[in-house]
């Protein structure tokens, strides 16, 4: 620090020589860091090139194709099962995400705010469902599901996954953390609870909101135990769970390849516009 | 005076929606789980009380214990793995200044896409007409069967589920990095350590607090592994890759043995619950 102080003519290029020394560093670690990237991405890019083939024509490993088509990805996005199964998977993403969204907030908002007999011990029982692993409820969870007649339907497929300590826990320590004079402000003024928690905690929660929202859409989109066992004919399947039914159906590699790439494209729209959220969350909660 | 008199109804008001999801979705399939592995419940409703019959029975079992012997190896396989991948690219992105967003972007791109679609790729890359066998007979190696030996499938599965999630480790990782106050680093290194003595006396001890999280978080995800398996070997080949959720799986809904599926679901519960005990300690310890 002296030596800047006292000769800046001199310490300014030598901190510019050491800092260019340090980038020239860089370069072997740049590269290693290149080449597990394009490792990492290139199976996407092969099932984009075998989606692309036309069928029944030689193509990757043995060759390049020597044409691409769209007619795979045509073909999958017209046919009414692979559309059935697309809107399914929506259903259950967004009517979930709506739900852990609307009943996890309540709750947290409860939970942080609010003064209730047995409320830390409610929490901690809430946390504490956190250790049992769902695939060991599976089972009850399915006999329970059948006996009320909620198998192979959609509300047998969505209600049992809105229970998300997760959902509760990030909502409430985030709800915390806000002032607690903008509660009593408005209740001195008479606000009645409903619109306390619409007209504060909902838009004072608004960035935790959208990310637990990629989240529970993320979780929802690719999940497959629970839809493989809760739904049973054909029409009711989610996209992860047709998807698994196709190889053995004599499908087309190509067909199946295509129809893979469009059940990632919500992934990867949801990556790309709210990867702000995804990381940082996950970095500051770890929320997974 | 009079809103203190509302509180409580009013937070339990809030809560109520997403207690009564827990209550009959969490706490009653965790009891229910329990208690099946305790009878003779089959199918339809009928059942008598059996005491520990059931878990008497797993340690007879050879298909159970393979279950748990195909469980430990992966985990023995995936954590390492994914902890190598992961802290390597970590460390990578941390000393890297170019072009760090894309690098980071497509290092955690496959995170956000479901098992199934990494199953379906990836079984194309390992086919015996896929690509990795398409790369190895330009130098005239192989084919090799990865998902046909039964030595190799576990660490070609291992490689699947590092593939589709060290990227989340990676941003935990990321974040300890980056908590670590540069001016230790800097005066290290005018002291004179090299690279490696930074990383060890440095680097690894201020960063154990994330390290010890990504290991129990892999850790427990590695025993809970199905989907890849379900997609891509079905448990094969000759049961190599058979693990317990496969197990539950198939005495559940293969064989309908559901309080015996139930509990292999209580072995699998006891399991995570053990590594969950052995993280308090060990932290307890590090943070004393």
């Amino acid at each position: 620090m002296t030596i800047t102080e006292t000769k800046p003519v001199k310490a300014a290029p030598a901190r510019a020589a050491k800092s260019r020394r340090r980038s020239g560093r860089q370069w072997p670690f740049a590269l290693l860091l290149g080449l597990v990237a394009v490792l990492t991405v290139s199976p996407f890019l092969l099932m984009l090139v075998l989606a692309l083939s036309p069928k029944n024509e030689p193509t990757l490993p043995h060759q390049w194709p020597e044409s691409l088509t769209l007619d795979n990805l045509v073909t999958n996005l017209t046919s009414s099962g692979f559309l059935g199964w697309t809107l399914n998977s929506f259903i259950y993403a967004a009517v979930s995400v709506v739900i852990i969204l609307l009943t996890a907030s309540m709750a947290g908002y409860a939970f942080a705010k609010k003064r209730f007999p047995g409320r830390d011990a409610l929490m901690w029982a809430f946390l504490a469902t956190m250790m049992v692993p769902f695939q060991a409820t599976l089972i009850p969870l399915f006999i329970l599901i059948s006996d009320l007649n909620g198998a192979d339907t959609f509300w047998g497929l969505i209600v049992p996954t809105l229970a998300n300590s997760q959902a509760v826990f990030l909502m409430r320590q985030f709800i915390r953390d806000l002032p607690d004079e903008l509660f009593e402000a408005a209740k001195v003024d008479g606000a009645p609870e409903w619109r306390i928690y619409l007209q504060i905690v909902v838009p004072l929660t608004k960035p935790i909101l959208a990310t637990l929202g990629v989240f529970v859409f993320l979780w929802h989109w690719n999940d497959f135990l629970w839809p493989l066992v809760a739904t049973s004919s054909e029409e009711m399947r989610t996209l992860t769970v047709g998807l698994s039914s196709l190889r053995g159906e004599q499908f087309p590699q190509s067909m199946e390849m295509a129809a893979a790439a469009i059940s990632v494209v919500p992934c990867l729209a949801v990556f790309f516009l709210l990867q702000r959220y995804l990381v940082n969350s996950i970095a500051m909660t770890g929320l997974k | 005076m009079r809103h203190r008199l509302r509180d409580p109804i009013t937070g339990l008001l809030f809560v109520l929606p997403m207690l009564v999801l827990f209550v009959i979705f969490r706490f009653v399939p965790s009891l229910g789980a329990a208690g099946l592995s305790v009878t003779d419940y089959q199918l339809g409703g009928s059942w008598s009380f059996v005491g520990v019959t059931n878990y008497a029975r797993l340690f007879d079992d050879p298909i159970f214990m393979g279950a748990l012997r195909v469980t430990i190896v992966y985990v023995a396989i995936y954590v390492p793995l994914t902890l190598l991948v992961s802290l390597g690219t970590a460390l990578l992105l941390n000393s890297v200044i170019f072009m760090k967003g894309i690098f980071r972007s497509a290092l955690f791109l496959p995170y956000v896409t479901s098992f199934v679609f990494a199953g379906v790729i990836w079984r194309w890359m390992y086919e015996f007409d896929g690509f990795i066998n398409g790369l190895l007979a330009k130098i005239d190696l192989g084919p090799v069967g990865f998902l046909d030996d039964t030595a190799l499938v576990l660490p070609a599965l291992a490689t699947v589920s590092v593939w589709k999630g060290f990227g989340y480790s990676m941003l935990i990782l990321l974040a300890g990095l980056k908590s670590i106050p540069s001016s230790y680093l800097e005066a290290a290194r005018v002291d004179g350590a090299n690279a490696w003595q930074r990383f060890r006396s440095i680097v690894l001890p201020l960063l154990r607090p994330a390290l010890f999280f990504v290991i129990v978080i892999e850790t427990i995800g590695a025993f809970q592994a199905f989907d890849v398996i379900y997609v891509m070997t079905g448990g094969g080949p000759s049961r190599a890759s058979y693990n317990l959720i496969y197990a539950l799986y198939d005495q559940g809904f293969g064989n309908f043995n559901v309080a015996y599926a139930a509990t292999i679901g209580i072995v699998l519960f006891v399991l995570v619950f053990i590594v969950s005990m052995i993280q308090r300690r060990l932290l307890d310890r590090s943070n004393t």
